[in-house]
């Protein structure tokens, strides 16, 4: 085994130890924000729905007292806002909001709970956070870089790059490229 | 090592307790000077159109996926004012809902049609498209008060 070769196995194999768990964030993030259109990936939404009596459309000062004696969230609550003529929003301290009809009395809790590990996960993908993270990922990306150029040499033969490898690499590239035109044109 | 570990954990209290004191700030937060009130600027949007504006008010939705845009509402009931910002730039955490929050960014005007794209001369004279005008703030920063 050549040199060179035995460079690739020693870097592709210690990079490649390391890089299992951030590439498992990554990739789950990735799947889970690449459906951003069709889910919230960093929230579950919960709706809860009642009814209170009623406190008509008055003027807010005069309703909201009532609102909130009649809501008896039991809990603190951060601030109210006049939506309209007929809704009155409530925003309790845990960052759900309260819509209340003030003609029918229905009452509409929005919730929105951070999921589990799934939130963290796209915290750090999309690097939300900046500052280190955005060191890691650089890391992160140049480890890719190297595994994807050592993984090449990795194998000779009828498997390697001279054989059935080199054929999935080209697939692998021309992926990209094809869509990249298509997209153009 | 237990030495350590008091030290460790005397220090995340300490950070955690300076994290939670604090007002939050995204993106370049506000500069010193006068808040607008978004009923005088919404009553005036002419004259306020591509000007760097202040405003202030409580947090009232956030963009539900990427945290890209809040409602800030209005000293005028029923009436609020987006804050929009570069996706992936600043994120809003859906936490702040609620929350008072004052915002800096350029006053601009939207021309879109119903499906969203932007409304060029030709929609404009077109008899098929039907353009509206969305009011928004293009933000630069953000202070959200605990």
């Amino acid at each position: 085994m050549g040199t060179f070769r035995k460079v690739c196995r020693w870097l592709h194999r210690e990079l490649g130890f390391f890089a299992v768990g951030l590439t498992l964030v990554y990739a789950i993030s990735g799947i889970a924000v690449n459906h951003v259109h069709h889910w919230d990936p960093n929230h579950a939404k919960t709706v809860e729905t009642r009814s209170i009596e009623a406190p008509g459309p008055g003027p807010t000062d005069e309703v909201e007292p009532l609102v909130l004696e009649r809501l008896a969230l039991g809990e603190p609550v951060r601030s109210t806002w006049r939506q309209s003529a007929t809704v009155l929003q409530v925003f309790p301290e845990d960052g759900s909001t309260v819509d209340v009809d003030l003609t029918t009395g229905e009452v509409r809790r929005t919730s929105h709970s951070p999921r589990p590990l799934l939130f963290d996960m796209n915290f750090m993908h999309l690097n939300t956070g900046k500052g280190f993270w955005t060191v890691a990922g650089d890391v992160y990306a140049s480890i890719l870089i190297v595994l994807a150029l050592s993984g090449i040499f990795l194998v000779k033969g009828r498997k390697g790059l001279a054989g059935r490898g080199g054929v999935l690499m080209v697939l692998g590239v021309l992926l990209p490229v094809i869509y990249a035109v298509a997209m153009r044109g | 090592m237990r030495k350590t570990v008091i030290v460790a954990l005397a220090l995340i209290i300490a950070l955690t307790g300076t994290a939670v004191a604090k007002d939050k700030v995204y993106g370049k937060g506000v500069s010193d000077g006068d808040v607008t009130p978004i009923s005088t600027i919404m009553d005036h949007k002419d004259d306020f159109q591509g000007k760097t504006v202040r405003i202030s008010g409580t947090a009232v939705a956030v963009c539900s996926h990427r945290g890209c845009w809040v409602d800030i509402s209005s000293d005028r009931e029923g009436e609020t004012l987006r804050l929009k910002v570069e996706d992936g730039v600043i994120v809003f955490p859906k936490s702040i809902v609620g929350k008072p929050i004052t915002a800096e960014g350029v006053f601009t005007a939207n021309h879109v049609t119903e499906d969203n794209h932007i409304c060029s001369r030709e929609h404009e004279g077109g008899e098929e498209v039907t353009c509206t005008t969305y009011y928004q703030v293009t933000g630069t920063g953000a202070v959200v008060r605990k």
